[in-house]
């Protein structure tokens, strides 16, 4: 209880501009906003940028919040943001592949893979995530980081929570096998 | 870890399956989300944030200043169009002329400098009192000794109203 009226209050004082109260928010979801983003992409550079695109963009709407979970909204905005940088990547994807058939260069997509994480060095769990489907695994994150409840995280989704349930199950219980075997 | 805190996830199981089902799915669901808790993600850079703080204050004290602005836009084509209403609403014969400009300018609203504001408003109000006098006064004479009286307040008035759009 006391942890929503805090909330609220900094909310409000986002709203009206308040310096302080973003602040305060960015250190109470800065943590878990960038854990969903380099579990996703894998790559600290890239979700610096999708960090710091997320916290302006909720500058522009804070706003346009009228009330219901924080954290759905802001992982909701979070959502949209790597769903942007996805869309834009596989537009840059279509140009590179089209420059590799010009050249004749087989394109291989592990090596593809490879290069979008960058040079950081990805632990067993960043490559076992990996080889689940996007859908699964941005699922699976969106559970962890947002700590959001299955309802939220259905309506988040727009899809019904029974779908959401097993495609989680799966994917959880797949990536389990895989770091166990 | 984290049960999620915000459900039972056995009984929301249960809906969609029988209980051993839904036992050994939880338990699928919670080792999973183990091994999600045993790989912490990297922190975001210290610096990073600092940056971000700057920049978020940043944007934010320009979205106030803009909304101010257009506040102040709306209020003066507001008191604009009032008066432009004023001054070209069709009147009937007999109708004296309605003045509808605001008795709040806009100045006063927008202006910073309150000491001046305190000063407009204390000399405003002494002036409305003075009026209030005088029509109180008019109100218990008989109509003999007040000819001509409510003439020379709605001078007054108009010569008040003037200042005010004045700022």
């Amino acid at each position: 209880m006391g942890r929503s009226v805090e909330l609220a209050r900094l909310i409000d004082g986002c709203k009206s501009g308040d310096a302080d109260s973003f602040a305060q928010v960015v250190d109470m979801y800065a943590g878990r906003c960038y854990g969903y983003f380099y579990r996703l992409t894998g790559d600290r550079d890239l979700s610096d940028e999708l960090l710091s695109e997320l916290f302006i963009r909720l500058v522009e709407k804070i706003r346009s919040y009228q009330g219901g979970a924080f954290e759905s909204w802001l992982f909701k905005i979070a959502s949209n943001i790597f769903h942007d940088h996805l869309r834009g990547k596989q537009r840059r994807k279509r140009l590179l592949d089209a420059r590799r058939n010009q050249l004749e260069v087989e394109p291989d997509l592990n090596e593809s893979r490879i290069s979008d994480v960058g040079e950081d060095r990805l632990d067993k769990l960043q490559v076992h995530l990996n080889r689940l489907d996007a859908d699964t695994r941005e699922l699976i994150l969106l559970r962890f980081y947002s700590e959001l409840s299955f309802k939220e995280i259905a309506e988040l989704r727009a899809e019904p929570i029974g779908t959401a349930l097993s495609k989680l199950h799966r994917g959880l219980k797949k990536l389990r096998e895989l770091m166990e075997g | 870890m984290r049960d999620q805190a915000h459900e039972n996830l056995v009984e929301l199981l249960r809906r969609f399956m029988d209980e051993p089902t839904a036992q050994a799915t939880q338990e699928d669901i919670q080792a999973g989300e183990r091994w999600l808790g045993a790989y912490p993600a990297p922190a975001p850079d210290a610096r990073l944030l600092m940056v971000l703080k700057a920049q978020m204050a940043a944007s934010a004290r320009r979205r106030h200043h803009l909304t101010r602005l257009v506040h102040a836009s709306l209020a003066a084509a507001a008191v604009i169009l009032l008066a432009l209403v004023g001054l070209f609403a069709p009147r009937t014969a007999n109708q004296a002329p309605l003045s509808v400009a605001s008795m709040l300018p806009a100045a006063i609203w927008d202006s910073d400098d309150m000491t001046a504001d305190d000063l407009d408003l204390a000399y405003f109000s002494s002036q409305i009192g003075q009026i209030e006098a005088q029509m109180q006064a008019l109100a218990g004479e008989d109509g003999e000794v007040g000819t001509g009286a409510p003439e020379e307040l709605e001078m007054e008035l108009m010569a008040i109203q003037a200042e005010f759009l004045k700022g």
